[in-house]
């Protein structure tokens, strides 16, 4: 297990690689709690807001000698904060997502936590506000809230397949749900619609071992569950091979049917290929997607 | 035992354990393998389902057929498998034997294994009681059948012989071979000769023969000859193999006189050749003291060869009276004796005193009257320690009074004055002929050719013991040639000018060979038997088979004719021959030696003579069944899966088997940290501080070149990787563009060689950034302890003049825009090197144009490590300032420092005057 703060600074090292992350403002008003719509307040942005008076603490070059030069008084040039969005995250902690199939390829559930909060750095980089589904952590921006994610995306959970937490959506809100998804398919549905009625739009990413993708097995075998809750045995693993595809097949294709009814996104990343592209896919699903 | 070819078993029935096998496979086969356990979380997606057969799955042929093999391999062990059984019923007989060896120097090369064999075979023939003749081909006696104890006792003295067999040594033994049948057991040294096929069929009417034959390779070496300057050794082999390369020694003397390896050659045969080539290259005086050559790890008389004087290139001095540069070449009084000598000796130039010293072997003086007193000192003490002193008349020396009245030292002969002429246009008589030479002379048996003739000569009085210093003469009985020995050397006269002008000698072939011999030159080639006609050599050192040199003792001298021509046998022994003037060397192999196989026909029965050993295989087969088995566990658990956990085991006894293949690998590891430092220092860009020994000091500085390398890594393209502490004194500095260091009054001072090293870094475009870290108290000019400190540290070091930083100083715009360079403290004192005298500032540019190099220090108290440091968080560790502007002073901190490594890392560039507008532009002026 990463500590939370190892696993912030390999995030921050994954998020430094991509240009800060504008997610969409789609529905303006319904994602502002504090009803700031406009963001009538001085902050990072291009625009021209105000010029204000100097005060104490401001440093002699920052004032506008120009619009100084017009009157007795020196003036500062502020810019216009610009608005900001929220996004909340389900992360799976469940034991399923702690395997991995060779000591070289990384747990599920660390190239999930990875992915989730590299994601979350950029957010929160572009000014916008992330937080968790449920109530636990609401949507926040700042660094502050980074450190927070990363507590909470390191605490484990004993359940051998997690269910989505679904409540807690705020409406227009952008959503990411990075699971397995090997558990039950209700109440994933169930989230999805749930979110689709509240206008809450965004990816679900599956993260997958290569060997639940290729099934590499033979002989006689006993299959148990991380959590050992669940155990199959064969005599012959070769031959569940093509029906334990199909299977798995059929999953996917039932998610991305439920993402295609729902507005949502949907993306199968294995851990043994490179977490800088699912990052880029989240980044671009996030920014440019149809939500 | 029963034998199946080359292989026998003690135990044969026991093989039938193998008909078991078939049996054994389907068992194993019916037996499943254990269930393995796995985790994996798709078992959800298995649920409910069933398998389609309840059969297991077998075992992999594979993993059967290697058990079945290592069951094999325990049976054939255990049936006693042994590997070339001896045969006691070979090579018996009860006829008489007869043990003819060739006993040659080919044979001698591998003399002690032949005696075991013949051992051996005593042993046997012993042991049968059967009656044992011992012959040598080389020196045939007639066979005595004796027991064969007899003839162990006296085997240790039956030695080779350093010739070979020839046809009338073969034939006396045909001569005396006993009627009454006999086997043979022949013994040959694998060179082939016409004489064998007779013998071989008179000893076939005789008895059986058995061949024994050394499958060892023979070297022999041909005679060194001289070429090019270079001794070329050429070496052969009696049968072609691989390629194969063997070392040729050149013994001799040391200058000590001690037996010394003056040189050492390897010769390379290539694969399929019988011939191998080298050239030696050796100094003259080196050349001059090779007493032997031989092929190294060889001992026999082939291996061997003797350098006689062809080898000893003579050194011979050349002084002529009157060296009439401007006259026709072909009048040169040395013209023809350069011709003559130049193939085979050194030629020496000069004037007479400077040339006496090099101790030449032999002075020419063409036409030289009189000498100085120095000069005729020196000469005779170098002829009476064996210098020899040829001189040649002519005109100065017929006009001269030199040895007129009474003998001169250097002259064999008193002169009449003037000399004479015949058969010129103003007198009587015919060109005068020469006399046959008589036995005395040492040109005896030179064919003399009727066209050498004489018209003028100078003319011997005669004296008393004149008679005897002649010999040479022509065909009226007066002297032509005259020799007088004195002390250990000699004086030589030739009556006649070296050149055409006084006869025709100079133009015949006459004149070389009597050059040599006289022994001024030497023979490049051996001579013929004509050429040695008459002459008698004296064995000085005689070879034996072995190549061992062994004194020639009381030997009876040899005619000159048969030691040219005769081949070897007991009356000429290879060795060295001793002649009146010169040596001769007979080597057992010459270039005329043929080295080839013998091809024994079809019927005979060849042995080797080391036979292939009685191997027993149980041993070899049982390790193999255990090795088998071990690799059946290792595969079972690698196929159940459960080989996970012994990974690291299995590792483990790789890599100690690895070890202890491979020790020196490991050693060889051991001392690679100073690799290491330079692959990690130069893998990426890596800032460096100096180690101070503070701590505290050093752990601060280290954080904030961290501070400033992240900074960099976010901001630029430059991504550096973690900083590294410098120990000036051990570490290199090359790898590093910037050293920060800063400056405290306990710091130690740097060794000499640490400051070459810095020096060596600064010039070649490294830069350092002192900090004295004291600005808050101190400012330039105010003395401050880290401020002497520093004009101790940097005294020694090669630092330009400093000016404190201008307002156009590259470093304000290297990356950002800057007009002050704050750390921790905000002083204006930042000293970098003073822009060029001459740096013009141009209308209406904002900078000077100082197209300069890289400022080879920056000098500062601003204490900017404090300000960059920052943990591995990204929280800064000191403070900076107080509120926003704070922050903000540590900002320009970090871009002063951005400013800083880009300086380093690119110069000038952004002096460069083509930025001009785009920086005027942003300047937004």
């Amino acid at each position: 297990m990463k500590s939370a703060l190892a696993l912030r600074q390999t995030a921050e090292e994954e998020a430094a690689r991509l240009p800060a992350l504008l997610a969409r403002a789609e529905k303006l008003a319904g994602t502002v709690l504090l009803g700031e719509h406009g963001r009538r307040r001085a902050g990072l942005g291009d625009d021209f807001w105000q010029y204000r008076p100097l005060q104490q603490g401001d440093s002699l070059r920052s004032i506008d000698w120009r619009r100084s030069a017009r009157s007795d008084g020196q003036f500062v040039r502020e810019h216009e904060w610009q608005i900001a969005q929220s996004v909340i995250v389900w992360l799976d902690q469940g034991a399923s997502m702690r395997f991995a199939s060779s000591k070289d390829l990384p747990t599920k559930a660390d190239r999930a936590r990875l992915l989730t909060l590299a994601a979350s750095i950029l957010l929160v980089r572009g000014g916008e506000r992330v937080g968790l589904t449920g109530w636990t952590l609401p949507p926040r921006r700042g660094n502050e809230q980074i450190l927070r994610l990363a507590e909470a995306f390191t605490t484990d959970s004993t359940e051998d397949y997690a269910e989505p937490e679904a409540r807690g959506m705020l409406p227009h809100a952008r959503a990411m749900f990075i699971s397995d998804f090997l558990a039950d398919l209700a109440p994933v549905e169930a989230a999805l619609t749930k979110a689709a009625d509240r206008g809450v739009r965004g990816v679900l990413l599956q993260v997958l071992d290569p060997t639940e993708e290729a099934f590499p097995f033979h002989g006689r075998t006993i299959f148990e569950s991380v959590g050992k809750s669940m155990a199959h045995e064969t005599l012959k693993a070769d031959d569940m091979r093509g029906r334990y595809l199909a299977r798995l097949a059929e999953r996917k294709a039932r998610l991305e049917q439920l993402c295609r009814v729902t507005g949502w996104q949907y993306n199968c990343h294995h851990t043994n290929t490179s977490a800088q592209s699912a990052l880029l896919w989240v980044y671009r699903a996030m920014d440019g997607g149809h939500g | 035992m029963t034998l199946f070819g080359a292989l026998g078993f003690s135990a044969p029935w026991l093989l039938l354990g193998l008909f078991a096998l078939p049996i054994l496979w389907l068992i194993l086969r019916a037996v499943p393998p254990a269930p393995i356990r796995r985790l994996f979380p798709g078992v959800i997606l298995l649920r409910g389902l069933k398998d389609d057969e309840q059969v297991s799955d077998r075992t992999p042929w594979w993993l059967l057929l290697l058990r079945m093999l290592a069951v094999a391999a325990v049976i054939v062990a255990l049936a006693g498998p042994v590997l070339n059984p001896r045969n006691e019923s070979e090579a018996a007989g009860t006829a008489p034997l007869m043990v003819l060896m060739d006993a040659s120097w080919a044979s001698a090369a591998d003399w002690r294994a032949r005696q075991e064999a013949i051992e051996a075979l005593l042993t046997r023939a012993g042991r049968d009681n059967r009656p044992v003749a011992m012959v040598r081909l080389t020196d045939p006696e007639e066979p005595r059948f004796q027991a064969a104890d007899v003839w162990r006792s006296r085997l240790p003295g039956i030695l080779p012989e350093p010739w070979e067999p020839q046809a009338a040594q073969t034939a006396r033994l045909m001569s005396v071979l006993p009627d009454s049948a006999f086997d043979t057991y022949w013994l040959s040294d694998g060179l082939a000769r016409d004489t064998r096929a007779g013998l071989l069929e008179a000893l076939e009417n005789r008895g059986r023969v058995t061949v024994f034959e050394s499958p060892r390779s023979l070297y022999a070496i041909e005679p060194a000859r001289f070429s090019d300057g270079n001794v070329a050794l050429s070496l052969r082999r009696l049968r072609p193999g691989p390629e194969t390369e063997v070392s040729v020694v050149a013994q001799g003397l040391d200058p000590a006189g001690n037996p010394a390896t003056l040189a050492r050659v390897p010769v390379t045969f290539a694969a399929d050749a019988v011939t191998g080539e080298t050239e030696l290259s050796l100094p003259a005086e080196l050349r001059a003291r090779v007493t032997r050559f031989e092929v190294e790890g060889q001992r026999s008389a082939g291996a061997v060869t003797l350098p006689d004087d062809s080898l000893r290139r003579r050194e011979v001095a050349l002084i002529a009276g009157n060296e009439n540069r401007e006259g026709l070449e072909l009048l040169s009084p040395l013209y023809y004796l350069t011709r003559a000598l130049e193939p085979n000796a050194d030629l020496l130039d000069g004037v007479l005193l400077d040339i006496l010293p090099a101790n030449p072997d032999v002075i020419i003086l063409a036409d030289v009257a009189t000498l100085g007193p120095a000069e005729e000192q020196a000469t005779m003490e170098w002829v009476e320690k064996g210098g020899m002193l040829l001189r040649f008349a002519g005109p100065r020396l017929a006009a001269s009074d030199v040895s007129r009245d009474s003998e001169d030292p250097l002259m064999p002969v008193r002169l009449r004055a003037g000399g004479r002429t015949v058969g010129g246009a103003m007198s009587w008589g015919e060109p005068k002929s020469l006399a046959a030479f008589s036995p005395e002379s040492p040109f005896f048996g030179l064919d003399i050719p009727p066209d050498v003739t004489v018209t003028a000569q100078v003319m011997a009085q005669p004296d008393p013991n004149l008679a005897d210093r002649v010999v040479a003469q022509l065909d009226d009985g007066t002297p032509l040639v005259t020799r007088k020995r004195i002390g250990q050397g000699q004086v030589v006269l030739f009556h006649v000018t070296a050149n055409a002008e006084w006869s025709a000698l100079p133009l015949s072939g006459l004149f070389v060979q009597m050059l040599e011999r006289l022994a001024v030159s030497s023979t490049p080639t051996q001579p013929e038997a004509a050429d040695l006609e008459g002459t008698v050599w004296q064995p000085e050192v005689v070879l034996d088979a072995f190549g061992s040199p062994r004194d020639a003792g009381n030997l009876p001298g040899v005619d000159g004719a048969l030691l040219a021509g005769d081949p070897l046998g007991p009356d000429l022994r290879p060795g060295l021959y001793q002649g009146e003037d010169r040596s001769l060397a007979r080597n057992v192999v010459t270039s005329e030696t043929e080295l080839t196989a013998v091809n024994w026909p079809d019927r005979i029965v060849v042995e080797g003579l080391s036979r292939p050993q009685e191997t027993p295989l149980a041993g070899w087969l049982l390790a193999l069944a255990i090795a088998m088995l071990l690799a059946d566990v290792i595969a079972s658990l690698a196929l159940s899966g459960r080989l996970r956990g012994a990974r690291p085991a299995t590792a483990l006894i790789a890599a100690l088997m690895f070890a202890s293949l491979y020790p020196h690998t490991l050693q060889a590891q051991g001392s690679a940290s100073s690799d290491a430092f330079a692959i990690a220092a130069t893998a990426e860009v890596t800032l460096a501080h100096v180690i101070t020994g503070d701590a505290q000091l050093d752990d601060l500085a280290h954080a904030g070149l961290v501070g400033l390398s992240e900074t960099l890594f976010f901001r630029t393209s430059v991504e550096p990787s973690d900083p590294m502490g410098v120990n000036l004194e051990t570490d290199e500095l090359a790898f590093f563009p910037l050293l920060y260091w800063p400056v405290t009054p306990s710091q130690p001072t740097p060794s000499d060689a640490a400051y070459a090293k810095l020096n060596t870094y600064l010039r070649s475009g490294g830069m350092i950034l002192f900090d004295t870290r004291d600005a808050d108290v101190a400012s330039f000019g105010t003395s401050s302890v880290n401020g002497r400190k520093l004009q101790q540290l940097a005294a020694p070091l090669d630092i330009p003049p400093l000016e404190p930083i201008p307002a156009d100083h590259v470093l304000t715009r290297t990356f950002y825009l800057l007009q002050d360079f704050p750390g921790r403290y905000d002083a204006r004192d930042v000293w970098v090197e003073a822009a060029p005298p001459d740096a013009e500032l141009i209308d209406g540019m904002p900078f000077r144009n100082l197209n300069d190099n890289v400022t080879p220090v920056v000098i500062g108290g601003n204490d900017w490590a404090a300000a960059w440091a920052m943990d591995e968080r990204g929280n800064p560790l000191a403070p900076v300032g107080r509120g926003f502007s704070g922050e903000r002073q540590r900002e320009i901190a970090y871009r002063f420092g951005v400013n800083l490594v880009m300086h380093v890392l690119t110069g000038n560039y952004k002096s460069d005057q083509v930025h001009v507008p785009a920086l005027l532009d942003r300047l937004g002026q």
